[in-house]
């Protein structure tokens, strides 16, 4: 062997034997103090929010203070068990989260690779996936009766469809190339799709997955309002109804501060399962 | 037991269809590579020289005419048969330890025997302390050294190569012109080199074959007897260039004297 092999020349981090840092992963911390701007508008927005009740500018019926939110929340934590309802939502969307995209994955992974599983599921599912969640839940909630069977089967279908279709696009993408690699490797059928096929299709499914997480939460409102008596999608329709308009800000604020702890999950995971992916930011 | 690694091509020809009408790619083909030998096939892009190591390694078998690996006829792809594409083909989800023994997965040795050779063929390409990092992490150069280490990990009995060191830059190409050479020795495998690099097949091989295109053919086999390490500005060396060249006629003399 020449000493050429131990050089570093090639080496794009002169580090043999370390670990190499990912140049995504640096890339990925912002300078300091930059960090910090995505807080300015929502400070802006609770200024603006404080002055326009402060000064009455807004009914307090139409918009209460920030402050009597605040006490608001701390009533409904106390008096009427606001963490029940949250946790009852959270299981909820949980439930069908996890049904929706584990039925997406496996279906869609049947219907990548073989054209008949496609063609089979195809007419049926391109319909089923034009009528609304929402345009559902009337028919299944004759069936199934309100509450949580019938909410978990509408959202589960909303988180379905996005995965199945993004799982079959990303297992037909896989490279020619690729599974030429795999024939010289004489890898046979079933380790082709483990080690080459499935793998192709990982980013796609888990840009669809943080879509769907995003869906399933939002339509969990709406489910919950319309054909159930917990949950904070209910909590807001009824204090729509009641007028009491500082519960419906606070279950709002809930949902949303919810909504974006999920999307970083999300995120977050997905760029561990990708980590292998160059520059992945999400 | 005869030396393993003979590859015979008798007649091989090779058509495509263009709109209905045969185009001729390969025109009878006759190569005889020995066990252990090294052989580069040069000509311009387009001469079917990639072609014939597609047909070699099995990737398609729509030819006529016979190609035997050890008087055997060979039949789809096979681990006796090793490849190393110009894109390094590493697998972006497999780390580069992974990416190796990716070629291992059917083989027959055992769990430590494999993590052994593995070990091995990093160290033989100068990539030990890399083991778990992912390909976007490496080099070119690097990565083409470990598509290397993944043709020969599971030992085949020859190792085509397509262009493998095309598309690096020209300082790196030399070095690794160099680690092939050391390699080769090393696990006396037969090697096929395809190459549009005159001075690069010159400089590693027993034997030259110059094609030329439309139809893709053998002109000329050119026995470089010239011991190791050769220099390249030597007056031998330039003789046997510039008679490769001019078998690839006139295009080629153009782009030699530019």
């Amino acid at each position: 062997m020449t000493d050429a092999t131990n050089s570093t020349f090639a080496v794009r981090r002169p580090l043999a034997g370390a670990r190499i840092p990912s140049p995504a992963r640096a890339a990925r911390r912002p300078a300091p103090g930059r960090r910090y701007i995505g807080i300015i508008l929502p400070l802006g927005l609770l200024a603006v929010w404080s002055l326009a009740t402060y000064y009455v500018l807004v009914p307090a019926v139409f918009l209460p203070s920030p402050l009597a939110t605040v006490k608001a929340f701390a009533a409904m934590v106390t008096r009427q068990s606001l963490h029940l309802d949250f946790l009852r939502s959270i299981n909820i969307v949980s439930q069908a989260f996890v049904y929706g995209s584990v039925a997406a994955v496996v279906l869609g992974v049947a219907a990548g690779l073989s054209a008949n599983v496609e063609r089979f599921f195809g007419p049926t599912f391109d319909s089923i996936r034009h009528i609304p969640g929402v345009a559902w839940l009337p028919l299944i909630v004759l069936w199934l009766g309100l509450g949580a069977p019938a909410q978990i089967l509408v959202i589960a279908k909303s988180v379905f469809f996005p995965v199945f279709l993004n799982t079959l696009q990303g297992i037909r993408n896989v490279e020619k190339s690729h599974i030429e690699l795999a024939k010289v490797l004489t890898l046979t059928r079933s380790q082709l799709i483990r080690r080459v096929v499935i793998p192709s299709a990982v980013p796609s499914i888990m840009v669809s997955l943080r879509y769907a997480a995003g869906v399933a939460w939002a339509l969990v409102v709406t489910a919950e309002g319309l054909s159930g008596q917990e949950g904070l999608g209910y909590l807001i329709f009824r204090a729509q109804n009641l007028l009491i308009t500082d519960q419906l800000i606070v279950c709002m604020v809930i949902i949303g501060l919810v909504g974006f702890a999920i999307d970083r999950l999300m995120l977050l995971l997905q760029r561990f399962v990708l980590r292998w992916k160059q520059g992945f930011e999400g | 037991m005869t030396q393993r690694g003979t590859l015979e091509i008798r007649g091989v020809e090779k058509h495509y269809d263009v709109d209905g009408r045969p185009l001729k790619i390969l025109d009878h083909i006759d190569i005889d590579v020995d066990a252990g030998e090294f052989v580069s096939i040069v000509g311009p892009s387009g001469c079917g020289k990639s072609t014939i190591l597609r047909l070699v390694v099995g990737l398609d078998d729509d030819y006529s005419g016979s190609i035997r690996l050890d008087g055997e006829p060979i039949k789809g792809t096979s681990l006796d048969r090793g490849i190393v594409f110009q894109d390094h083909r590493l697998l972006p989800w497999l780390t580069l330890e992974q990416n190796i023994g990716l070629s291992l997965e059917n083989s027959r040795l055992g769990t430590d025997e494999k993590k052994r050779t593995i070990a091995e063929h990093i160290a033989l390409v100068g990539l030990r302390g890399f083991e778990k990092v992912y390909p976007y992490q490496l080099s070119g150069g690097m990565a083409q050294r470990a598509a290397i280490a993944r043709g020969l990990v599971n030992r085949p009995e020859i190792l085509l190569l397509d262009e493998p060191l095309g598309a690096l830059d020209a300082l790196t190409r030399l070095r690794l012109q160099e680690e092939l050479l050391s390699i080769w020795r090393i696990e006396k495998t037969t090697m096929i080199l395809v190459t549009h690099d005159v001075d690069e097949a010159i400089y590693l091989s027993d034997r030259v074959l110059v094609m030329t295109a439309n139809p893709g053919r053998i002109v000329k086999e050119i026995t470089v007897d010239l011991p190791h390490q050769r220099d390249r500005g030597s007056p031998a060396f330039a003789g046997i260039k510039r008679e490769i060249l001019r078998e690839m006629g006139d295009y080629a003399v153009h782009v030699a004297a530019a």
